[in-house]
C-alpha cells in the first residue's frame, strides 16, 4: 500500500537513460528486439558502444517521424519487436496516423518511447518542444498500452514489461533532468492503480510522472492541517485500472487528478469518465487548462501552470470545503 | 529470370482473368475503384505469377518475397490475384467491402490470406517496404520486397523520407514500381500537383532506375531480372500504364477511377476480356 515515495527534489535519475539501459538488457537477451531512431540518437544518450554492439539492429531514418514509424511496421510485419524512440509530439503528432493505421491497426509489436514529454519535459525549449496531447492521442487509438512512469525507477521497470506484452504500446519519458520520485523503487505492475498515501479518506490525488511527488507533498500538507486523504499513482493509462479506480474513489469521492498534460484527452479525462459512469465521486481536474505554455525552468513552469503543491492542497480544500457545505 | 515465350501467353491469359474478376466483383460488390486496379493488373499479374516467391499453403512463410499495394484503393487487383493463386476462394471476391468480408475496401495484413501489409493511407509502402526489407537482414533471410505505389501517391511527402532512408541503407532487395497512369482521384496529376521529370528524383536519391511499358510482360520481366540484380541500390521502376487499361470505355476516362459499372457495362467490359 503505502511507502517507498520520498519527498526530496534534489535526488535526480534519467529516464533516458534509465530506458537506454533497460533496452540495452532486452537487445542483449533477445535478438528480434530492433529500433528505430530519427535522428535521436543522441537524445536517447545512445553511446558509440552500443550502436556499434548492436549495429544491424539499430536504424536511424533521419530527420523523417512518418518514415520512421512506417519503417518500424514493417520491421514489426516481419516479427521482430521494435522501440521507435525520438521526441514525443513528434513522433505522436507528425506520425499519428502511421501509429494508427500502420502499427495499431494491425495491432504490431512496436512500443513508441516519446521523450521530452510534458512541460517539464520540454521545459526550457518552449511550446514546440513541449508535448502534453501525447497522452490525448495515444489514448484515443484503439489497442495502444499508454504508460506514464513517474521517474528513472520506473522506467527501467516499465520497459522489459511492455516488451513481454505483445501488441503496441506509448511509453512517456522526459527531458534527463528528472527527479527520483521512488527510493527505495517500488515495484511496477502494469495496468494497476497504487495507493502511495492512505491516511484517511477525506481526499484522494491522482497523479502520474513526476507531478506524483508534488502530489505526496501536498498530501503530506494536508495532513499536517489535519485533512487526512490518499494519493494514488495512474500510470497506467490503457489498460486502465478502472475496478481500481472505483474502489478508490467509493471510499474516497473527493478527487483531484494532476498531471503534466492537456486537462483534456488524459488522465483527467480517464478518471471523469469513471466517475461518470461508475456514478462515484466529484472531480477537479489540474494540468494545462486547454492553453499554450511558454519557456522557463522546468519547476517554475509547473507552478505557473498551476501544477504546484498549493494547487494541489487548494484544490482538496475547495472540493471538501464544498463538499462540507452541501452537506450541511 | 528467364521466360518462354509461354510464359507470356500464359501471363496475358491471367491478366485478362484478373481484369475479368475486378470489373465482375466491382459491379458485384457495388463498390471500388476500377480504373487504378486496371492499371496495375499486368503488374500484379506478373509478380504473383511468375516473379514473387511464395507459399499460398503457407501465407505466412517467413522466406516469402513480400508484396505492398501502397495505392492500397486499386485491391480488387490484389484480391483477383490472391485468389486465382490459391489464397482463398475466388468465390470470395464478390464479398469485396461487405460487411464481414475478409476482402476489405483497403488491404487488411490480419484480415485476407496474403495480404503483407494494410494500406491504402497513402505514400507509407516505401517506408514499410524498407522495414520488412532490413528485417529480412535482422533475419538472415533472402527475400525480394516489391511496391506499388501510384504516381499522384508520390506527391506525399514520406515517399521521399523513404526514398532517402532505403538509398542510405543500401535496400538492395527493395523494389519498387511507380504505376504511372498520370490520373490521380481529382484528375491528371500534371495539372494538380505537377512531378515534373520522376525518375531524375529517384535517381538523385541513388535508386537504380528502370522506365517501362506497364502492360508489357516481356518488359516487366526484364526490368525486374535487372533490379534483383542489383545488390547496393534500391530500385525504381517507372511503369507507364493506362489506368482503366484492357477496357476501351474506361480507359483514359478519369470517371472510372471510382465508379461502378452497370450489368450493361460490364457485359461490355467482359466481351472485350476474352
Amino acid at each position: 500500500m503505502s511507502g517507498g515515495a520520498v519527498v526530496t527534489p534534489l535526488h535526480m535519475e534519467s529516464t533516458r537513460v534509465a530506458f537506454l539501459e533497460a533496452l540495452t538488457a532486452l537487445m542483449e537477451s533477445d535478438p528480434k528486439v530492433v529500433v528505430v531512431f530519427a535522428d535521436s540518437v543522441k537524445v536517447f544518450r545512445a553511446t558509440e558502444e552500443f550502436l556499434h554492439r548492436f549495429a544491424g539492429r539499430v536504424f536511424d531514418v533521419g530527420i523523417a517521424e512518418q518514415n520512421a514509424v512506417a519503417t518500424s511496421a514493417g520491421l514489426a510485419a516481419c516479427r521482430l519487436t521494435v522501440f521507435t524512440c525520438t521526441y514525443a509530439g513528434f513522433l505522436t503528432m507528425r506520425a499519428c496516423e502511421q501509429i494508427r493505421t500502420f502499427v495499431a491497426y494491425p495491432g504490431l509489436d512496436v512500443k513508441f518511447i516519446g521523450a521530452n514529454a510534458g512541460i517539464f519535459g520540454g521545459e526550457r525549449e518552449g511550446v514546440t518542444h513541449q508535448f502534453f496531447e501525447d497522452l490525448a492521442i495515444m489514448r484515443s487509438i484503439p489497442g495502444v498500452t499508454v504508460v506514464v512512469p513517474a521517474d528513472a525507477s520506473e522506467v527501467r521497470q516499465a520497459v522489459p514489461v511492455l516488451a513481454r506484452t505483445h501488441g503496441p504500446a506509448y511509453l512517456r519519458i522526459g527531458s534527463g533532468r528528472d527527479p527520483v520520485v521512488f527510493d527505495p523503487p517500488a515495484s511496477f505492475e502494469l495496468g494497476k492503480v497504487r495507493l502511495l498515501r492512505d491516511t484517511g479518506t477525506e481526499f484522494v490525488v491522482l497523479a502520474n510522472g513526476y507531478l506524483l511527488m508534488r502530489a505526496l507533498e501536498a498530501a503530506d500538507r494536508l495532513q499536517s492541517e489535519g485533512i487526512c486523504g490518499r494519493v494514488a499513482e495512474v500510470h497506467t493509462l490503457r489498460p486502465l485500472d478502472v475496478e481500481g479506480l472505483v474502489q478508490i474513489l467509493r471510499e474516497s469521492p473527493l478527487a483531484v487528478t494532476v498531471e503534466d498534460h492537456q486537462v483534456n484527452g488524459a488522465l483527467g479525462s480517464a478518471v471523469a469518465e469513471v466517475i461518470a459512469e461508475h456514478g462515484v465521486g466529484r472531480l477537479v481536474r489540474l494540468g494545462l487548462q486547454d492553453v499554450f505554455p511558454e519557456s522557463g525552468d522546468a519547476f517554475a513552469l509547473l507552478d505557473r501552470y498551476r501544477m504546484g503543491i498549493s494547487d494541489i492542497v487548494q484544490a482538496v480544500h475547495k472540493l471538501c470545503g464544498n463538499s462540507a457545505k452541501s452537506q450541511s | 529470370m528467364t521466360w518462354t515465350e509461354q510464359d507470356i501467353r500464359d501471363l496475358t491469359q491471367h491478366g485478362r482473368q484478373l481484369r475479368r474478376d475486378v470489373v465482375t466483383m466491382i459491379h458485384l460488390a457495388g463498390d471500388g475503384h476500377p480504373g487504378p486496379s486496371l492499371s496495375i493488373a499486368d503488374l500484379v499479374t506478373a509478380l504473383y505469377f511468375r516473379v514473387m516467391r511464395v507459399k499460398p499453403e503457407d501465407p505466412a512463410w517467413e522466406g516469402r518475397d513480400r508484396f505492398i499495394l501502397s495505392k492500397g484503393h486499386a485491391c480488387p487487383a490484389l484480391y483477383g490475384a490472391l485468389a486465382r493463386r490459391g489464397y482463398f476462394s475466388p468465390d470470395l471476391l464478390p464479398t469485396l467491402r461487405s460487411l464481414g468480408s475478409i476482402l476489405q475496401g483497403h488491404p487488411d495484413m490480419n484480415k485476407t490470406p496474403g495480404v503483407d501489409s494494410t494500406s491504402g493511407s497513402l505514400g507509407n509502402g516505401i517506408s514499410i517496404g524498407l522495414g520488412m526489407t532490413l528485417a529480412g537482414r535482422v533475419n538472415q533471410q533472402s527475400y525480394f520486397t516489391y511496391v506499388i505505389a501510384g504516381d499522384g501517391e508520390i506527391q506525399e511527402g514520406i515517399v521521399w523520407e523513404a526514398a532517402m532512408a532505403a538509398a542510405h541503407y543500401r535496400a538492395g532487395t527493395l523494389i519498387v514500381f511507380v504505376d504511372h497512369n498520370g490520373y490521380q482521384s481529382g484528375g491528371p496529376v500534371a495539372s494538380i500537383s505537377g512531378l515534373g521529370a520522376i525518375l531524375p528524383k529517384w535517381a538523385a536519391f541513388g535508386w537504380h532506375c528502370q522506365e517501362i511499358d506497364g502492360h508489357d510482360y516481356r518488359a516487366i520481366l526484364t526490368a525486374v531480372a535487372l533490379a534483383q540484380a542489383e545488390t547496393e541500390r534500391p530500385s525504381c521502376i517507372l511503369a507507364h500504364t493506362k489506368k482503366g487499361k484492357g477496357i476501351p470505355f474506361m480507359e483514359a476516362d478519369n470517371s472510372w477511377h471510382k465508379r461502378i459499372p452497370t450489368r450493361a457495362e460490364l457485359d461490355e467490359a467482359l466481351a472485350v476480356l476474352v
